[in-house]
């Protein structure tokens, strides 16, 4: 697989993996960026196990997504019914204190990094291939988790604490309940996404986990459609992609441009490109087209 | 009524929210140095009519002519200098701040009389002088309706709304209400209010309105209508 | 003891200027009915303007004050028909459309400045307005001129900005429309232009909190901004939404911590200790220490 692809695909599927850990929180109104935070956490603490206590990978990446979920959880204890405002504080100051913690720990490389993780298999073919079937699976299960919460009691509950919380509260809906299973559950996925993350490049950098990565995250979420998951799928890749056909002097530009995007999509189409509305015909499109192969085989009976 | 002592005149208004049709056709006049009263029940519309007088609401139709001029449409702060004001329903005093405060932002697109129309209104109202450093919360119900009405003649209006004067206040407290509006009225100032407990209002009204969904159903002078046997049975409970 | 009176001086300015930032912040979500979460990177980017006119003047402070609060005041009314877009009722916050619209502006500002001035390096004001030269000696202690001067504006500014709130007219109309807005429309206070006046007014704030900070700090970087953001709304949340007097009690608590702090602790630590301080209160207390006007 030649190597600008495989970058393309497995940055790209981390940036999907981080938006929806940031998308399922957002269905409660809870813009939950302790996420990055996680990615550093988990991705960082597994390096260290791989390199410094020579645990194999496999059991350092189950390691990265049991502390997201420790963190998540504990602290979802706390905010998992707070307003929207303070869990964003939150998220940043928890980024803040983690990038701090990190650069002063000559343990996982200060400012410098952590470099030259091994090759997971032995040999960087074989751990390309793994890294990508890993993300793969990740995307799969967390798709597919993702469709059906949305589609479950849970996720109409979501939506009516995300349109009226006291409502919602009044009709029975579990708030601290819901808002701590959405958060921790966010959590365990950026854990093991900043794992990933890392192992791509097999390396481990501050510049990884910046407020930046927030800002792309709420770009490719707010501009994609943030009431499905699926705006995410479609423009992560277009996002990350589009970029990179153009020279390194517009590159530079590249969150700029992203933030002028968001801009523009905010104030001209609030809800993003790819629309609950939009979603809900193409998915009555598809299982009327299945319904319609059903009958026809009946009558041919 | 001679067409120059018309202070306000609403013609065939019909007001909206959404799909619900607030006000039907609602044809009114007040004429200057008048008592006017709109009586209806709760969800009948007369919120919904003063406040479009005053250039809350946009009408889908219908005119409204204030002091010889039109003002159909006019936002709310136009309308304000122009010398109409709304005593809202619930008193709509501002509870954290100071009653002098409160007194003040009645006047706050005309300053420059301030202290003699502070003054006139201390006099009114004594005991908002004394209680003139304290936060508007503090006031009990009868003294927030007295300073809403302060606050009123503080922008010197010539056509005073009232919404509900009487709501939430004890019966003794209501007939002292009642009796600063008719003072203000021999005072030469123009008032409509609404009511939905008719009796005492219109027992110092010149005339009335009785508002029933949206639209005008019966019109006359006070008398007229605190005699209407319907009326009575509807209204004129207590 | 002398330490400490040195070290409090300072809080004192950078608690001012906090209390300035979250009081520019409260404005504007009393009175516009906005959450700006980049008014302080508005802030830096005004300071970097300052920097480039006082570069291109020769040092010219006057011009360089101007220019940092034109250019502060010009991008809160530019920004304020975004805002008034994004918004879905007028009368009420919109949190979440207003938050992430001002998340975007701060990206683009914060990512600009990393880009196009001084190549994105760190830029240091010249000591006419930092003022390097101690004019105090307190012991092992010395108190710049620009320390002082921050101290005495920030206080001034505090005190003229609450003058004009609690004993003015425009103030009484801000606070109207803050609490309750249907009411301040129906005493005749125009809400859309009013609120227009608070973007002006947390504008020309913002351009005299860009060149205090210029005088306390002396410098300034990209990255300032978030900085000085997070903490500013870290402050706000404990100090409660929305209120004015909890936001001035809290900023001036916060500088004055961060202050102490950093004289026994070096640099960065001393900022994670100031943030470990603030989630803690926050997520024992996620609404606030005084209660929220939200």
């Amino acid at each position: 697989m030649p190597l600008p692809l495989y970058y393309f695909l497995s940055i790209t599927a981390v940036n999907i993996l981080l938006s929806w850990a940031l998308y399922l929180p957002y269905r409660v109104a809870h813009l939950h960026f302790i996420t990055v935070a996680n990615m550093a956490i988990s991705g960082y603490s597994a390096a260290w196990l791989v390199m410094s206590l020579h645990v194999p990978f496999g059991w350092a990446l189950l390691a990265g997504f049991a502390l997201g979920a420790l963190v998540g959880w504990i602290v979802a204890l706390f905010i998992g019914d707070a307003p929207t405002f303070a869990v964003v504080i939150v998220g940043f100051t928890f980024i803040f204190i983690v990038r701090t913690v990190i650069e002063n720990l000559p343990a996982v490389g200060a400012t410098m990094g952590i470099f030259g993780l091994p090759n997971i298999g032995g040999n960087p073919e074989t751990h390309r291939w793994v890294i990508m079937a890993i993300l793969a699976g990740m995307l799969l299960l967390t798709g597919f988790f993702l469709h059906r919460f949305d589609h479950s009691r849970l996720g109409r509950a979501a939506s009516a604490v995300f349109v009226d919380k006291d409502l919602a509260a009044s009709l029975g809906v579990n708030i601290k309940g819901l808002g701590m299973l959405v958060q921790t559950v966010s959590c365990t996925i950026a854990g093991g996404t900043g794992v990933l993350y890392g192992f791509i490049y097999k390396s481990f950098h501050l510049d990884f986990f910046t407020f930046a990565l927030v800002g792309i995250a709420m770009t490719i979420i707010f501009v994609g459609g943030y009431a499905t998951p699926w705006g995410t799928v479609v423009l992560a890749p277009i996002l990350y992609g589009v970029p990179l056909l153009f020279p390194p002097a517009i590159q530079e530009w590249r969150i700029v441009i992203y933030g002028g995007v968001l801009v523009i999509v905010l104030v001209l189409k609030p809800e993003g490109f790819i629309t609950r509305r939009f979603v809900a015909t193409m998915e009555s499109f598809l299982s009327g087209s299945r319904k319609k192969r059903n009958i026809l085989t009946k009558e041919e009976l | 009524m001679a067409r120059d002592s018309l202070l306000l005149s609403v013609q065939g208004l019909s007001v909206s929210y959404g799909h619900i049709n607030a006000v039907k056709n609602a044809s009114l006049e007040v004429a200057r140095g008048e008592i006017v009263v709109l009586i209806g029940a709760n969800g009948a519309g007369k919120t919904t009519l003063l406040e479009t007088v005053l250039g809350i609401n946009t009408p889908v139709s219908g005119t409204v002519t204030f002091d010889g001029s039109p003002v159909t449409g006019v936002p709310a702060d136009r309308n304000v200098r122009a010398g109409i004001c709304l005593v809202p329903e619930g008193r709509g005093v501002f509870a954290s701040m100071s009653v002098l405060d409160n007194l003040l932002l009645g006047a706050h697109h005309n300053m420059r009389n301030v202290a003699r129309h502070l003054d006139r209104v201390y006099e009114w109202f004594p005991i908002l002088r004394t209680r003139r450093d304290q936060v508007a919360r503090t006031l009990s119900g009868g003294e927030r309706q007295m300073l809403a009405i302060g606050r009123a003649l503080m922008s010197a209006p010539k056509l005073i709304m009232i919404d509900e004067p009487s709501i939430g206040l004890a019966p003794i407290v209501v007939n002292d209400i009642f009796a600063i509006l008719t003072r203000l009225n021999k005072e030469g100032y123009t008032i409509l209010l609404s009511e939905q407990n008719a009796n005492k209002a219109l027992r110092c009204a010149h005339r009335g309105y009785v508002l029933e969904t949206g639209r005008v159903a019966m019109s006359g002078t006070a008398e007229q209508l605190l005699n209407d046997p319907g009326v009575k049975a509807a209204y004129l409970g207590a | 003891m002398q330490e400490l009176i040195a070290q409090v001086i300072n809080g004192l300015s950078l608690g001012s200027i906090y209390v300035l930032l979250v009081t520019g912040f409260n404005l504007l979500l009393l009175v516009a009915m906005i959450i700006h979460f980049s008014y302080p990177q508005v802030v830096v980017f005004s300071m970097y303007i300052t920097w480039l006119v006082l570069r291109v003047t020769g040092n010219n402070l006057p011009l360089g004050v101007i220019a940092g609060v034109a250019s502060s005041v010009l991008i809160n009314l530019l920004s304020a028909p975004l805002f008034q877009k994004v918004m879905a009722k007028r009368e009420q916050v919109d949190i979440n459309s207003t938050m992430v619209l001002s998340m975007g502006i701060g990206m683009i500002i914060t990512d600009v400045l990393s880009h196009s001035f001084n190549g994105g390096l760190a830029i240091a004001f010249p000591d006419n307005l930092a003022g390097d030269t101690a004019i105090v000696r307190v012991g092992l202690i010395s108190i710049v001129s620009g320390q002082i001067w921050s101290l005495a504006v920030g206080i001034v500014s505090v005190a003229l900005f609450f003058l004009l709130l609690y004993r003015t007219r425009p103030g009484r109309a801000f606070r109207a429309i803050a609490e309750d807005p249907n009411g301040a429309r129906l005493v005749g206070i125009p809400i859309l232009r009013t609120g227009l006046y608070s973007y002006a007014l947390t504008g020309v704030l913002g351009g005299i909190i860009a060149v205090l900070l210029s005088m306390l700090l002396g410098a300034a970087y990209p990255g300032l901004g978030e900085q000085v953001a997070h903490k500013v709304l870290a402050v706000s949340i404990i100090a409660g939404l929305g209120n004015l007097a909890g936001g001035l009690v809290v900023g001036l608590f916060l500088g004055i911590l961060e202050a102490i702090v950093q004289g026994y602790v070096s640099g960065s630590w001393s900022n994670a200790i100031a943030f470990v301080i603030m989630l803690v209160v926050i997520l024992v207390k996620p609404k606030g220490l005084f209660g929220t006007k939200l």
